[in-house]
């Protein structure tokens, strides 16, 4: 039997595993070709060369003659589906009123798996009840995020752009930064010369667990997993205030309602009529976002609100966290993306930190980190080809080096930028131009550098040049080796108390808390560093009240409790 | 035995009489339900924000706590009472046929207070029916609470029909002697009522025990309930397969608590101490000590597991345990009426009715302190306790302590109305004890 080996294996484990594989078929009775090329179209179909309804087209008449049946879905099938808007939501629009794409994906049940639509179903759409399933979905949307933990400065930008974003009560923090100390990290030795960012931080939102215990546990369904894009949500119509998703939640990020909500659903509503919803409906229509009504149970969201488009489509791909977040420490996006934001940033910290320190689509480029303007570069340094790398690390160059975040300077900058290209073009970045803040917008900056410099005569080929800059041979890794030499090794990736078996949505970057772990109490950082200094910081409501940032919520609502009469 | 025959004109005294002890009882237990009732519903028009309850995490507070401590010592009341009452049936111990109906109505009453605390824990009570109901068939494969709804309503249905059944023999025999203005309840009560069943009754009543004895252990308390807790890896104070029988060790003895009381209480307002024998009280005085043993080794056994090698957050939750004054209370009462225990089985003369009461109290109160403080120390020890709000700190609000003394003064009133209505103690004693009822004669058991 003839296999393809006078072409490059198409096996990603090389040539060696793919004739293992052939060996294998060839001791069944089935064909060894046909399995060979199907193997290969499939690796194309995952890599999105080829689309499902080619591939059915394809083989479905040799895998008839082979197997003698042929139970995949035809072409002709998937085709109707994908036009239609999927065979399910086809029935849900036949289905009267509001039932749900849930229930009729039940009613499907074996009909549907008969027909071998129901498989298909499935890899699109996770029930939002199976809570009982375990594993994560590896295909559909997952929104997520990565946390730059070494990069985190404790600020607060965060806390106080989610409580705005929400309206949220004071001490209601959904989004929660800290700073802590354990048995191999702890508060600088010397407070007083340090920089906030020398205090160990841990940011601690929901973190979407694709197994979530506070969903298994509760009476109701309302604590449920968004199936379109696998956000965990509280549905504040049907939660009867157990409490029992705030028991199991092993992070403690659930905050209830205690008593009326400072601000109210009619406001809330009123601050949103500019945008389509209301910023609590989702595009389901069931209330899950901003604050919650009394006696239910709320959380961090993730916005729905801005990932179904109410908010523009600048801002699907977005929270208010991560756009509020300065050193770029929150990455949100499609875990199950490889090229997404949070993917790359997970994948390579060193390329991400370098395109957040120097590149900022939602603010432009950052003066405070010091790269001139695009159009100083341009005016300065020509566009004829007759300036030196010297003239332009005069003008890279800052005088203030503490005053950066990784204390980068002349050359290491235009090496930054140089190498971000570099690493870029290696690897997937998605096409996120539009949103406000998106890496692959920030690589695009990071290009317009590049090619100023290199219009402006710097030859980044030459070999003089690439040895000033530390380039080496200007190939990935070596550009890579130059980011990781400034902005840090790749330093270790954690998921929060994986071992418990959540699947938490949230990687985090930087030191893992110890068991021994205790925050550092506001009141023990020092009083003129902005370290976790919670009740300096106010946000402003949708009634035009403005609250404060409270660490200890026992603060707020112990003062309802009766204690007399 | 006392020399006094009994008769069914002493069970249907508490029927015929109106005593002005009755109704200051009434008047007692009526107003410390009333008081809560008006917490309650100042809770309802306020929120939760009333009581003294917060958010585990940054705000390190408690979640859950007198609410759900007192609902799983009423459903343990409940639990045992019904244990111990089937046990008497299934098992021919029929010494204690007298203070069977006491254990049963016990149980009635423990479910209604633990099924009304379940509704004044909720933040939004109102949505009880159409949100669990409506979503019951998705929710019943995952969260241990619907499993405890399940498990408690099968329950209720089971000892309340277990109860009806029993009492028809009663009304029908004593029917001339009872007050015609319940008319209508007896008519309900003993609607197509022939001898013949009498015996096919016995045989049902007989199977509900026996589904009873084999459920409540193994499903019920021993089961359900602790999985609410038990299933939770994160929190090593609830953690673990030993909840199990920590639970039901924890029910018997509140429940043969109870019944105690309950016991003495109508002995003395009725003076049925040739009923409810001298004997009676001693038996489960030594009953309450079997299970009090249990339970203290038990604890022992947590204790051991998470000051050995328990690994980081288990020691903490295990020091903490250990050094809450409340803890050291609650075994301290338990292991002194253990001692008491001991001492009387070894020397007779130490044991008096008045003593037995008092170590009923005694471990009634050290169960509800363990149950409160067994919900509340999961919180204040969990594995991700790094927020500095955690350790918090839990102080019950007026309106939580007043639940369990209301609560107390509702299942008060259901025993004060009952016993009104229907006779307390079983027909089917007085003959035992007459030793005209032959066909038991021949099984009994002592204890």
């Amino acid at each position: 039997m003839s296999t393809n080996t006078e072409d490059e294996s198409f096996h990603p484990l090389g040539a060696e595993w793919e004739s293992e594989l052939t060996s294998m078929l060839d001791d069944t009775e089935y064909d060894t070709e046909l399995g060979l090329a199907m193997a290969e179209d499939a690796q194309r179909l995952v890599a999105g060369e080829l689309t499902e309804a080619e591939f059915q087209e394809k083989y479905h008449e040799q895998v008839l003659e082979e197997f003698g049946e042929d139970e995949r879905p035809t072409a002709g099938a998937i085709e109707d589906l994908e036009d239609e808007g999927g065979f399910v939501d086809a029935l849900t629009s036949l289905a009267d009123g509001d039932q749900s794409r849930r229930d009729v994906m039940k009613k499907m049940g074996v009909g549907g798996a008969a027909l071998g639509v129901g498989a298909l179903a499935d890899g699109r759409d996770r029930d939002a009840n199976a809570a009982s399933s375990s594993g994560g979905t590896t295909s559909g949307k997952q929104w997520g995020m990565t946390i730059d933990l070494e990069v985190c400065d404790g600020c607060l930008s965060c806390m106080k752009a989610c409580g705005e974003e929400n309206n949220l009560d004071e001490g209601v923090n959904w989004m929660y930064v800290m700073a802590y100390e354990d048995d191999t990290v702890g508060a600088p030795e010397n407070p007083d010369e340090a920089s906030v960012k020398d205090w160990p931080y841990l940011v601690r939102p929901c973190q979407h667990c694709t197994d979530a215990p506070c969903e298994k546990v509760c009476p109701t369904t309302a604590r449920h997993t968004r199936s379109r894009d696998g956000i965990v949500l509280t549905d504040y119509d049907v939660c009867i205030g157990c409490r029992y998703c705030q028991v199991a939640c092993p992070y403690g990020v659930n905050y209830f309602q205690w008593d009326e909500p400072d601000v109210s659903q009619d406001a809330i509503a009123e601050q949103h009529s500019e945008m389509t919803g209301d910023h609590i409906h989702d595009y389901r229509d069931r209330p899950v976002d901003s604050r919650s009504p009394r006696g239910v149970m709320s959380k961090c969201t993730f916005c729905p609100s801005r990932q179904d488009g109410y908010a523009g489509e600048e801002k699907v791909g977005t929270t208010a966290c991560m756009d509020a977040c300065p050193p770029g420490a929150i990455q949100f996006g499609n875990v199950n993306d490889e090229g997404s934001d949070p993917s790359v940033y997970a994948e390579y910290p060193a390329f991400g930190r370098a395109v957040e320190n120097f590149f900022d689509t939602s603010s432009g480029v950052r003066a405070s980190n010091g790269i001139p303007p695009l159009e100083e570069v341009e005016s300065q340094l020509g566009t004829s080809g007759e300036s030196t790398l010297d003239d332009a690390f005069d003008l890279f160059h800052l005088d203030y080096v503490q005053s950066t975040y990784f204390a980068a300077n002349g050359y290491e900058r235009i090496a930054t930028i140089r190498a971000i290209t570099i690493v870029a073009d290696n690897i997937e970045i998605s096409d996120n131009l539009n949103r406000t803040r998106s890496m692959a917008a920030a690589v695009e900056e990071a290009r317009g550098y590049n090619d100023a410099l290199v219009a402006a005569g710097i030859d980044f080929e030459s070999t003089e040049v690439r040895r000033t800059l530390n380039l080496g041979e200007e190939t990935f890794d070596d550009a890579y080796g130059t980011l990781r030499a400034i902005f840090g090794e790749d330093a270790s990736k954690f998921n929060l108390l994986e071992e418990v078996g959540t699947s938490p949505n949230v990687t985090y970057i930087g030191n893992e808390p110890g068991p021994h772990a205790e925050q550092i109490p506001p009141e023990e950082t020092p009083e003129d560093k902005a370290v976790t200094s919670y009740a300096a910081y106010t946000y402003e409501r949708a009634d035009g009240s403005e609250a404060s940032i409270v660490d200890n919520r026992m603060d707020v609502i112990e003062e309802e409790t009766v204690r007399g009469l | 035995m006392s020399a006094e025959t009994p008769s069914e004109a002493d069970i249907l005294r508490p029927i015929n009489t109106l005593t002005k002890k009755w109704v200051a009882l009434v008047a007692i237990a009526g107003l410390a339900f009333a008081l809560f009732l008006v917490g309650w519903a100042y809770q309802l028009q306020k929120g939760l924000v009333v009581t003294g309850l917060g958010d585990w995490g940054s705000g390190g507070g408690v979640t859950w706590g007198v609410y759900i401590g007192a609902f799983i010592w009423w459903v343990g009341i409940a639990h045992g009472g019904i244990i111990l009452s089937a046990a008497v049936r299934l098992l021919g111990m029929e010494r204690y046929m007298p203070v069977a109906r006491m254990a049963e109505l016990l149980t009635l009453g423990g479910l209604s207070a633990a099924g009304f605390y379940i509704l004044v824990h909720m933040g939004r009570p109102d949505r009880m029916v159409t949100s669990v109901i409506s979503h019951y068939h998705i929710t019943v494969h995952n969260s241990p609470l619907v499993w405890d709804v399940t498990v408690i309503t099968a329950y209720f249905v089971l000892t309340a029909t277990y109860l009806g059944l029993t009492i028809r023999y009663d009304i029908v025999r004593l029917r001339d002697d009872l007050p015609d203005i319940l008319e209508p309840v007896y008519k309900i009560l003993t609607f197509g009522y022939s001898e013949a069943e009498d015996e096919i009754i016995e045989r049902m009543v007989w199977w509900i025990a026996a589904a009873i004895i084999i459920m409540a252990p193994l499903l019920l308390h021993g089961g359900v309930i602790p999985w609410l807790f038990s299933l939770l890896a994160t929190y090593p104070i609830w953690d673990g397969g030993i909840q199990g029988p920590m639970f039901l060790a924890i029910a018997l003895t509140s429940a043969i608590s109870g019944v105690t009381i309950a016991a003495a209480a109508f002995t003395r307002a009725y003076d049925w101490h040739h009923i409810i024998t001298r004997d009676i009280f001693r038996g489960l005085l030594l009953w309450l000590g079997f299970f009090s043993l249990m339970l203290l080794w038990f604890q022992l056994q947590t204790i051991i597991n998470g000051v050995y090698f328990p690994g980081v957050a288990a020691l903490e939750a295990a020091h903490g345990k250990l050094h809450a004054p409340l803890y050291m209370v609650s075994m301290g009462l338990v292991a002194g009426s253990l001692m008491y225990i001991f001492a009387q089985a070894l020397r007779p003369e130490l044991f008096t009715k008045t003593r037995a009461i008092i170590t009923a109290f005694a471990v009634l109160t050290a169960t509800l302190i363990e149950k409160v403080l067994f919900v509340v120390e999961g919180f204040l020890y969990v594995q991700f306790s790094m927020y500095s709000g955690v350790p918090g700190s839990y102080v019950p609000s007026l309106i939580e302590i007043a639940s369990i003394l209301g609560t107390i003064g509702m299942v008060a009133l259901i025993f004060l109305f009952v016993s009104k209505m229907v006779p307390i103690v079983e027909l089917h004693a007085i003959e035992h004890l007459r030793g005209d009822h032959d066909e038991h004669g021949s099984t009994e058991v002592e204890a």
